[in-house]
């Protein structure tokens, strides 16, 4: 499997990106070349080079140590956010596609509508519902990817259910728990884990942008929409301050894309490779 | 010679290297003759097609040989002149009606589209021209046909237009690729015969592939059988079929179905098995913004014998499947079932296992993330037995034991339905119901497959309900044959009596339009 | 499309304002903002604080506030600004008006863009156009608009001097300055489309190249151009309408960040001026009315789609 990945280029990349990313998660303030928070008043934007490999910013702290410290804040929530979305989404739309009839088209049209809030806005009015903070900004991502997510599981569960060997299953008299369990999730799985690594990107950059609009991590906290959003006063003489993070962000939802182009080529049982 | 190809080879670059599609083919078509070019699947008779239109898939080469039309080696052509030729000097009639003609334009416009082009008419001129050409294919009220787009007429009437476009520049040269084998079997005859009148008004050559003999000898004055990229014999069809001198092609012929070679001899006692009365399937429900669909199936009562084979004949949407879905429990209905003349009020564990089914699609009904071991575990583990007959089940549909490791994908199309049979088998069911089961399979898988279900029946003395558009199939196995049409039931009587008794005109009609082949 | 199915269409638009306000509403409602505290400021006397809570209903239970605030918004009462006193739906309804004009932009730019892009990357696969639309798509997602925009900000405001920077000029004012102080905003919130709907117009073409009727037409004996725009583009366009439709969500998503940055008074900003203020009735009307008009733009697309596809018969 792993190494059927690897055999994608698509895949090949987006590992190597996400590992150099699960790196910095890890072992990010071992790695961090300086301390995060140490302020010098004398390296005030000091741009890129010996000492500071990507700068430093308004109050002297280095870049790159903030990046590698940042990735703690960022990633590992928009993980979470992504797999508690993604797990309600499924088990909504594995449900509605289940039960069948009345209730599937009562929980479409309410999935449909709720569709209606553009994902962006929902987070905020979450976020600034239950407080600005880190953790709440996840919960916010998270509610606002379960609409999305329930219509895509509910669109493939619908297609296992159609085929034949769950027409099979019921004939012979399979139990329900069977039926969905070992005839129909095996099935579903491998499109829903497809479209979840490539939400994580969605994550990584929607709760970035919570952060950036203020309503997500607040100073001193590293995180990376926060340092893009911080770094906006001074564009004009740092830009690294900008570009640093905001490259970050962009590399990481890449490598979350690419991972997921790579498995949805990995995956199909058909293609013998 | 219209269509002259000389020792024509052809391979496909893959992965794994370059694989032989046609190997030294070489045939020839006169003017005004048609030739037959028979084959399996894989044989390469389709891409023979694509060479002649020029249209061959990126990874092809060519190896050698030549395609003349008319003298002219069509392989040197550029872009431009052979868009001169398409179309215009050759047509294509393709498998597909619903898949070939555009759902977005109407059947006037893709009509014309050729008159415009290679006649150089004006707008009106080609809608007026095209108006004629619709009535020539026996279209009523061509003028309304015209303004229509696909999805409002039938496939029938989609070939028809087909059709139409493929003579309208009176080319030299027709291409027929499986013409009828997408339509149900009446309307494909008609459409054969449209096609003998317009070859007699006309004297256009073809070519026409199918993967059915019979029905390629009914329409060929010559019939070329392609096995695996080479011709291995190429005869007129009475000849062909009388004395036939490649070893292919004998096997191909006695696989082809002949009502008149019973394979089962024995007459079954008289108890009733499986006992449908007055059964109604309905799908959809009505709701706030729905009307009600029709029924698929009204009021349809038969009886399976026990150890008979009752063959169910109609066409598709006639609701034969709707009965094996009734019968399965997957899908609700009305009326009553009994199970040896007890009735039955629930599908209970005894009577699913009594009552199995095999489905059209072994692609769909083979769980594609189950092993052959665990696909075939499943029954053992609800009914009772032991995973040890794992080897024995596989043994019995003539599989090597160690294919309970593969996974269905690694099977081919008869496997995967050999594998579908052997699970069916492994709940030692009284009945089964065969849903269409050899329909996708080719003439000598079929032929394979049915001697296994025969010779699992002799075994077992197993029951058959066998669901199927063959005619000529079904005659040659059951005891006794159904036919519906439209969701009833039209007729019921022994396969012995049909070709004297008095039926229902539908049924002469469907045997009308799959005479026996020839021999 | 007969008028059952405008009907049936019509009742869903109902149902996804219902439902969206009971969503707002219960999200607001847990909002630890005291609308009496908001309103009168942090030194009011509680007695003054109780009076008003009695006047604004807030000692009711929370089913009757949410039917009485859902009795004023048929009346069209959406009520009025905390901070300002101003009835709140005007204000938004005027704020949209200034966000549509970067949303119908957007989205033009997107189709002239994301369309030929999608079509040429998909007539010569694996060619320079391909990698160039894979690379765009692949950036596109990848890029979140507020880091999208600063870069713009930065190349073309600060670095070249080509356009301005922040602000927002009425249309009717002055049309070429209203303009030039939209390029950037357009462009940042149409990059993710055009990521997104390059690709789908690459796949959907790529299967229309190879379907039976493209085929047929070609050996027709039909010129490659003829076969493309005759018989490829507008089945390969038919399923790009409804993907543009669900867009706008990301759209408007989109225009929340871009407003902000880019200091434009359009609905985006209201609401996140509005959501900072802690003012309700601002915060409601905003969000539904955002929610309108994606339920309004899914039914012009649905619309749209009938029209273009006579295959669809809506009943």
């Amino acid at each position: 499997m792993i190494r059927r990945l690897l055999r994608t280029p698509q895949g090949a990349i987006g590992v190597v990106l996400l590992a150099l990313v699960a790196l910095a998660c890890v072992f990010g303030p071992a790695l961090a070349p300086r301390d995060p928070e140490a302020l010098d008043f004398l390296g005030r934007f000091h741009p890129p080079g010996a000492g500071h490999w990507l700068g430093a910013d308004q109050l002297g702290r280095d870049v790159l140590s903030r990046l590698l410290v940042g990735a703690r804040t960022t990633v590992p929530l928009a993980l979470l956010a992504t797999l508690l979305g993604t797990l309600s989404g499924a088990v909504l739309g594995t449900l509605s596609a289940y039960l069948g009839g009345r209730w599937d088209e009562a929980i479409m049209r309410t999935v449909d509508a709720v569709m209606a809030v553009p994902g962006l806005l929902l987070a905020l009015l979450i976020a600034s519902t239950l407080g600005k903070s880190g953790g709440n900004a996840m919960i916010a991502v998270a509610v606002a990817f379960v609409p999305g997510m329930t219509r895509v599981t509910r669109s493939v569960a619908l297609a296992a259910r159609r085929q034949d060997y769950v027409a099979a299953a019921i004939a012979r008299g399979e139990g329900g728990a069977w039926i969905v369990l070992r005839e129909m999730l095996p099935n579903v799985a491998a499109p829903v884990v497809i479209e979840t690594t490539i939400r994580v990107s969605f994550a990584v950059m929607l709760f970035a942008t919570l952060s950036f609009l203020g309503l997500g991590a607040q100073p001193p906290s590293s995180e990376w929409g926060l340092m893009v959003a911080e770094a906006r006063r001074f564009l004009h003489q740092a830009p690294w301050m900008i570009a640093a993070p905001g490259g970050a962000i962009a590399l990481t939802a890449i490598g979350f894309n690419l991972l997921g182009d790579g498995l949805r080529d990995a995956l199909n049982p058909r293609d013998e490779r | 010679m219209i269509l002259q190809i000389d020792d024509y080879s052809l391979d496909y670059a893959t992965r794994a290297g370059p694989r032989r599609v046609l190997d030294g083919v070489s045939l020839s078509i006169a003017a005004g003759e048609v030739l037959g070019l028979v084959g399996e699947s894989g044989s390469g008779k389709t891409s023979l097609a694509w060479a002649i239109m020029r249209a061959l898939p990126g990874n092809a080469r060519e190896s050698g040989g030549a395609i003349r039309l008319a003298g002219q080696d069509l392989r040197g052509l550029g872009g431009a002149a052979l868009r001169a030729i398409r179309g215009k000097r050759i047509g294509m009639v393709f498998q597909d009606p619903a898949t070939s003609l555009n759902p977005t334009l109407t059947l006037g416009r893709q009509l014309t589209e050729v008159l415009e082009r290679h006649q150089g008419l004006s707008r009106a001129d080609a809608w007026r021209a095209g108006t004629c050409l619709l009535a020539r294919v026996e279209l009523r009220d061509p003028a309304a046909m015209m303004r229509r787009y696909p999805h409002e007429v039938s496939g029938g009437e989609k070939q028809r237009v087909v059709i139409a476009t493929a003579f309208a520049c009176r080319p030299e040269l027709i291409l027929f690729d499986e013409p009828t084998t997408a339509l149900d079997v009446i309307t494909g005859a008609r459409i054969l015969d449209l096609f003998a009148r317009l070859r007699r008004e006309t004297g256009v050559a073809g070519l026409y592939i199918s993967h059915d003999l019979s029905l390629v000898a009914r329409v060929a004055d010559r019939v070329a059988v392609l096995e695996q990229g080479r011709i291995v014999e190429e005869a007129p069809p009475a000849r062909l079929f009388t004395a036939p001198r490649d070893a292919y092609t004998r096997r191909l012929i006695t696989a082809v179905p002949h009502p008149d070679r019973r394979l089962v001899e024995d007459a079954p006692g008289g108890a009733a098995l499986l006992d449908l009365r007055g059964i109604t399937v309905r799908y959809g429900r009505a709701g706030l913004f729905a009307r009600r669909r029709p029924a698929a199936v009204r009021g349809v009562s038969l009886e399976v014998r026990a150890g008979e084979i009752l063959g169910l004949v109609g066409e598709s949407g006639s609701g034969k499947s709707s009965i094996a879905r009734a019968a399965t429990g997957l899908a609700a209905f009305q009326g009553s079932l009994a199970l040896d003349g007890r009735p039955v009020a629930a599908m209970d564990r005894a009577y699913r296992r009594a009552v199995q089914i095999v489905f059209q699609h072994p692609d769909s009904s083979l769980n594609p993330r189950h092993s052959v071991a665990q696909l075939l575990a499943r029954p053992l583990r609800l009914y009772g037995g032991d995973l040890a007959e794992i080897p024995r089940l596989l043994e019995q549909v003539r599989l090597p034991a160690d294919y309970a490791r593969r996974y269905p994908h690694q099977l081919s199309g008869g496997e995967k339905q050999r594998v579908a049979i052997a699970r069916a088998f492994a709940a030692r069911p009284r009945l089964v119901i065969c849903d269409e089961i050899t329909a996708a399979l080719d003439v000598s898988v079929q032929a394979a497959v049915i001697e296994l279900l025969l010779e699992l029946r002799r075994a077992h003395g197993t029951a058959y309900l066998f669901i199927t558009h063959d005619l000529n199939l079904v005659r040659q196995i059951v005891h006794r044959i159904a036919v519906m049409r439209a969701g009833e039931l039209v007729d019921l009587l022994p396969a012995a009596a049909l070709p004297t008794a008095r039926t229902h005109p539908y049924t002469r009609e469907l045997m009308d339009a799959c005479p026996a082949p020839i021999g | 499309m007969s008028a059952r199915w405008l009907l049936r269409r019509l009742l869903l638009i109902g149902y996804t304002l219902l439902v969206v306000s009971l969503l707002v509403f219960a999200i607001t409602q847990v909002l630890p903002a005291d609308a009496a505290v908001t309103l009168l400021g942090e030194n009011a006397t509680p007695d003054a604080l109780a009076a008003v809570r009695v006047q604004l209903g807030l000692n009711d239970p929370v089913w009757l506030q949410y039917a009485h605030w859902l009795g004023g918004l048929l009346h069209g009462d959406f009520g009025t600004s905390m901070r300002s006193g101003q009835p709140v739906l005007p204000v938004m309804l005027t704020a949209l008006s200034r966000s549509l004009l970067l949303a119908v932009l957007s989205i033009g730019l997107m189709l002239a863009v994301a369309v030929p892009l999608g079509v040429l990357a998909a007539l010569r696969r694996g060619g320079a156009i391909d990698l160039l639309a894979g690379l765009v798509a692949y950036l596109g997602v990848s890029l979140p608009e507020f880091v999208t925009a600063t870069l713009l900000l930065i190349l073309f405001a600060d670095m070249l001097h080509w356009l301005p920077a922040t602000g927002y000029v009425p249309l009717a004012e002055n049309p070429a300055d209203s303009l030039r102080h939209l390029v950037l905003p357009v462009v940042t919130v149409s990059l993710i489309l055009v990521a997104h709907v390059s690709r789908m117009m690459r796949s959907e073409t790529i299967d229309v190249l190879h379907s039976d009727y493209a085929r047929a037409a070609r050996l027709k004996g039909l010129s490659p151009a003829t076969v493309l725009f005759r018989h490829v583009l507008r089945n390969a366009l038919l399923p790009v309408v409804t993907i543009v439709a669900l867009d706008v969500g990301y759209l408007l998503g989109g225009i929340i960040v871009v407003e902000e940055i880019f200091a434009i008074p359009g609905i985006g900003r209201q609401l996140i001026v509005a959501i900072q203020n802690r003012d309700l009735p601002s915060i409601q009307a905003g969000a539904l009315v955002m929610a309108a008009t994606y339920a309004v733009a899914n039914f012009l697309a649905d619309v749209a789609y009938a029209v273009l596809d006579r295959r669809i018969r809506y009943d």
